[in-house]
């Protein structure tokens, strides 16, 4: 959720208030610049990309929900960015300046169903997310204020890094019992909160193992 | 990127997990795991195959928790909190926490944050402010446009 701060400077930008323009860029500049310069490794191109980044976060303005976290929106703007500029260098895996019909580009594109139905997959799809974070949120927040870390990492071990039981077992020095454990108590909890929310557990085939 | 932390959480190509590759769609590996991550898709034709599945199972309405976990932030410290574990300041179990994201989680968004505060120690400001009057200029334009929406 954006801060108190961040979404009065958004209201007074959205009045097109210079002086709170200049403040949201002087607040976010650095840190968005360190995240493209982390993936392109060129100074003065990671300033165009970031550049861009704020002119996108503008024309995006109208349609930005104050609730969202700016600091996260401004993220995933970087990163599409600088997915276009890497297509556009042809420096992308997934997309590589060739037409070449082997390329997972090509078949990445091929795969995609009609803008129509897209849309309406994107709009769900975000309904479905905005469940997870307040659900899974709130989970992480409570292990936070309990300061149950190993919880926390095994779980993002897990979960974000894909990693197996062994695996995590064995690099935070805990037995694979106690990885088991943790894994099916947060997925029971995560899936009661998912279904109380109205969803189907289903659609998050990691919940299913 | 100056002083970054390791990366122990990195694996050998032969692993590189789903959730890794949700995580590179994402954006949200570290320089490294990113690095590591292309460099298998352009040697691997079942890992490019895995990546298809992948998106379209996306493209099928299916959801990775852990990319909405990494893509939404659910785990990371906020920017006082990372200004506080570079001066050494926090309680010893969440100093821990936060070194454990960072390098073996290999958060982005963090490491980037990280290095930013990193460098407002050492940048000469006039260099920054600079910089800061350039992304204005070129994007106060828009800000009316915004404002007036024509």
């Amino acid at each position: 959720m954006a801060s108190e701060g961040d979404r009065l400077l958004i209201q007074q930008i959205r009045q097109g208030d210079q002086r709170a323009w200049e403040t949201l860029i002087a607040r976010y500049e650095g840190r968005l610049l360190a995240f493209v310069e982390r993936r392109l490794r060129d100074r003065a191109t990671s300033e165009d990309v970031v550049q861009e980044t704020f002119i996108g976060f503008l024309n995006s303005l109208p349609h930005f929900d104050a609730q969202r976290e700016l600091q996260t929106y401004l993220f995933t703007i970087a990163s599409h960015k600088i997915t276009d500029h890497l297509r556009r260098s042809g420096r992308h895996p997934l997309h590589p300046a060739s037409d070449h019909h082997g390329d997972v580009l090509q078949q990445q594109l091929d795969l995609h169903p009609a803008a129509s139905s897209l849309a309406r997959s994107q709009e769900r799809r975000q309904l479905e997310s905005d469940a997870v974070v307040r659900c899974l949120g709130s989970i992480i927040q409570q292990w936070k204020e309990r300061g149950d870390f190993m919880r926390l990492k095994v779980l993002e071990l897990l979960l974000v890094k894909g990693w197996g039981n062994r695996d995590v077992a064995a690099h935070l020095k805990i037995t694979e019992q106690q990885v088991a454990n943790y894994r099916f108590a947060a997925v029971k909890k995560l899936t009661e909160k998912i279904r109380a929310a109205g969803l189907p557990p289903d659609i998050f085939p990691q919940l299913q193992d | 990127m100056a002083n970054r932390p390791p990366t122990h959480g990195l694996r050998s190509m032969a692993k590189i997990t789903r959730e890794q590759l949700h995580g590179y769609l994402e954006d949200c590996l570290s320089e490294a795991e990113t690095a590591q991550v292309e460099q298998a898709l352009r040697e691997s034709e079942p890992l490019q195959r895995m990546l298809r599945g992948l998106m379209q199972e996306r493209d099928r309405g299916e959801h990775s928790v852990g990319a909405i976990w990494c893509r939404e932030r659910l785990s990371c410290p906020n920017r006082e909190q990372l200004g506080s574990y570079l001066l050494k300041a926090l309680d010893p179990a969440l100093q821990d926490y936060i070194t454990f994201h960072l390098s073996t989680v290999g958060c982005a968004f963090c490491q980037a944050n990280l290095a930013d505060l990193q460098a407002l120690q050492k940048e000469p400001a006039p260099k920054a402010k600079e910089r800061r009057r350039r992304f204005f200029q070129s994007s106060a334009g828009y800000l009316r446009v915004c404002h007036t929406g024509k």
